[in-house]
């Protein structure tokens, strides 16, 4: 699974006031810091930076931590704060999304035959 | 024939709800130690001629992703009307995802397919990582996936 270049590029095309439900930072494209600020933002955590992108409405960092291991991070476009950060050589930051509960369903499930009694089902993750 | 039946239960099912055979089943998922991000997975029925039948239940938030869960995607493009109200969180590597919902009996022993396609951030994708068919003999009993899913069984 591969995060499709076009959503950076879409992105850009966002009205100023436009964010994504499904995104994870949700700074309007107005308040957005430059790349740049997120470079230093990055370099202040002692990171060095070897890719740079917006994706899910965040700047979205990878390279290597201070202790030279690998790490995929999210900065909150705004505010330059670290949304997620993941150790890529073993560690994890728990702000991964495996480790929220399951979204309860929020209304009906669809109409297809294999719902009986339009009945949700009930899902649990252990 | 037996397809027939099943498609004439099912449309029965819709029709009048009250009057069709169902139970709860149970399918959980296990998943492996694969080493990486949580795992999106689709579970999704195609009947006996393989046509896709309907969606169970699609762990994983982001819909950018769907296409990588590619036997479910090329059959229904994608269509958010399949998953209105049956989506929830990435399940993480080593976890389990249980689901329970009333099936049609017509469902069983008619030749629908249960099928899990699972995708990993950065991993190479599984379109049919397990998929087994629907039968009461085979309720209760594991079957292994090929890549991230570990073990796929329904109870009932």
């Amino acid at each position: 699974m591969r995060i499709p270049w076009i959503a950076a590029a879409c992105l850009a095309a966002l009205p100023a006031t436009a964010a994504l439900a499904e995104d994870d930072c949700h700074a309007p494209r107005a308040a957005w810091q430059p790349r740049e600020a997120a470079m230093q933002a990055a370099s202040r955590l002692g990171w060095r930076v070897e890719e740079i992108e917006a994706d899910d409405g965040c700047w979205e960092i990878e390279g290597r931590d201070a202790e030279g291991r690998r790490i995929k991070a999210k900065l909150d476009p705004a505010t330059l704060n670290v949304v997620k950060l993941r150790h890529r050589d073993g560690g994890r930051d728990r702000r991964r999304e495996d480790v929220r509960a399951p979204a309860a369903p929020l209304a009906a499930p669809p109409a297809n035959p294999l719902f009986q009694n339009g009945k949700p089902p009930v899902v649990q993750v252990n | 024939m037996k397809s027939a039946v099943a498609a004439f239960a099912l449309t029965s099912a819709l029709v009048a709800p009250g009057l069709a055979a169902a139970r709860p089943v149970t399918f959980t998922t296990t998943l492996n130690n694969y080493g990486g991000d949580g795992a999106y997975l689709v579970l999704y029925l195609t009947d006996a001629a393989g046509r896709y039948a309907g969606t169970l239940w699609v762990a994983g938030g982001k819909s950018k992703y769907y296409d990588s869960l590619a036997g479910w995607y090329r059959a229904t493009g994608g269509d958010p009307a399949q998953i209105d109200g049956i989506t929830g969180a990435s399940v993480g590597a080593g976890r389990t995802l249980e689901i329970t919902l009333d099936l049609a009996d017509a469902l069983f022993d008619a030749g629908y397919v249960l099928h899990v396609d699972a995708a990993v951030e950065d991993m190479r994708d599984s379109p049919d990582d397990v998929a087994v068919p629907l039968t009461t003999q085979g309720a209760g009993k594991p079957t292994p996936g090929r890549r991230y899913v570990a073990s796929l069984k329904y109870d009932m």
